[in-house]
């Protein structure tokens, strides 16, 4: 019996070794950081990237969330960024172009946006949303409840596949063209003037938007479901 | 001749995000607006804005499932 694994399963265990070693860095040099000294290098990356995920997250839950919230979109912000631009270093199979990983991502979320609706509306209040306004509604009150699922993951999932598979007919149509070009023709001069800029949109900024988007959404549909003070 | 005429469901189905693409345009457009108008409310219409491009885009997105299904299903 021949076992057939995805590609993807080894570029998502390379993203997560090289954030791991990153992460581990990270903290030897915040073991090593003087408090009074003026932080500088790596630490001061590190400060930055907390201070803005702690100011965008704040802006939309309260106190208490806050505090394990915080943590978990910094998380995100590292994974799904590194892996939506893991296609400039050559990874052919980029792991948010995985439905899995998506798909985990996305249930992982709601857990956390109906979890905390429970805790902070209380079990009753929670129950008795269900059946509302009445008691016929609960079907579409389900399935409202699973909706975000679906459009979490596949938002994230289609627009990277999308960007890999516009980057990759790119790639055989300029070496189509430039074969006509006698003396160099298998050499592919065209897709190597066009692709930089292209990679630039579908690759840096189209994974860095997603990555916002996906952040924003999982810390917007957390904050919308507390009660309101 | 079935595989072509999968392929050109599947294309229609994607045309859904011919209005997605204005009902966004329209949704950046007031929160620029708005933005322009009062620039202190900025943290707030800012996530307002991306819940209502979010869930307008939604449509898009199940026009994309439509179309994957078609491909990998049939």
């Amino acid at each position: 019996m021949v076992v057939k694994v995805q590609a993807h399963v080894f570029s998502i265990l390379l993203i997560t070794v090289v954030l791991a070693v990153f992460l581990v860095i990270i903290n030897r040099a915040l073991k090593k950081f003087d408090p009074f000294d003026e932080p500088k290098g790596l630490v001061l990356l590190a400060l930055m990237a907390v201070e803005t995920v702690d100011k965008t997250v704040r802006t939309d839950v309260n106190d208490e969330i806050f505090e394990n919230l915080g943590p978990y979109i910094g998380s995100l912000w590292g994974y799904i960024f590194l892996s939506s631009i893991s296609g400039l270093f050559g990874i052919q199979a980029v792991p948010t172009s995985n439905y899995s990983v998506t798909l985990t991502l996305a249930i992982i979320t709601v857990i956390l946006v109906e979890y905390n609706s429970a805790r902070y509306n209380g079990i009753k209040n929670y129950v008795h949303g269900l059946f509302e306004p009445v008691f016929l509604f609960l079907p579409m009150n389900l399935i409202s409840k699973i909706s975000p699922v679906i459009s979490l993951s596949l938002r994230l999932f289609a627009n990277i596949l999308s960007g890999g598979i516009i980057m990759s007919l790119l790639y055989t149509a300029m070496s189509f063209f430039s074969s006509y070009i006698p003396l160099i023709g298998t050499f592919n001069i065209f897709g190597v003037v066009v692709a930089p800029i292209l990679h630039m949109y579908f690759d840096l900024i189209s994974g860095l938007l997603q990555t916002f988007i996906f952040t924003s959404l999982t810390i917007i549909f957390i904050g919308k479901e507390l009660p309101q003070e | 001749m079935e595989r072509g005429i999968i392929a050109i469901a599947a294309a229609l189905a994607v045309w859904v995000g011919f209005g997605t693409t204005f009902a966004e345009g329209s949704v950046a457009r007031q929160a620029v607006e708005s933005i322009g108008k009062n620039p202190e409310a900025s943290d707030k219409i800012r996530s307002m804005a991306i819940v209502g491009a979010a869930i307008s885009e939604t449509v898009a997105i199940y026009g994309t499932l439509i179309a994957i299904l078609l491909i990998l299903v049939f």
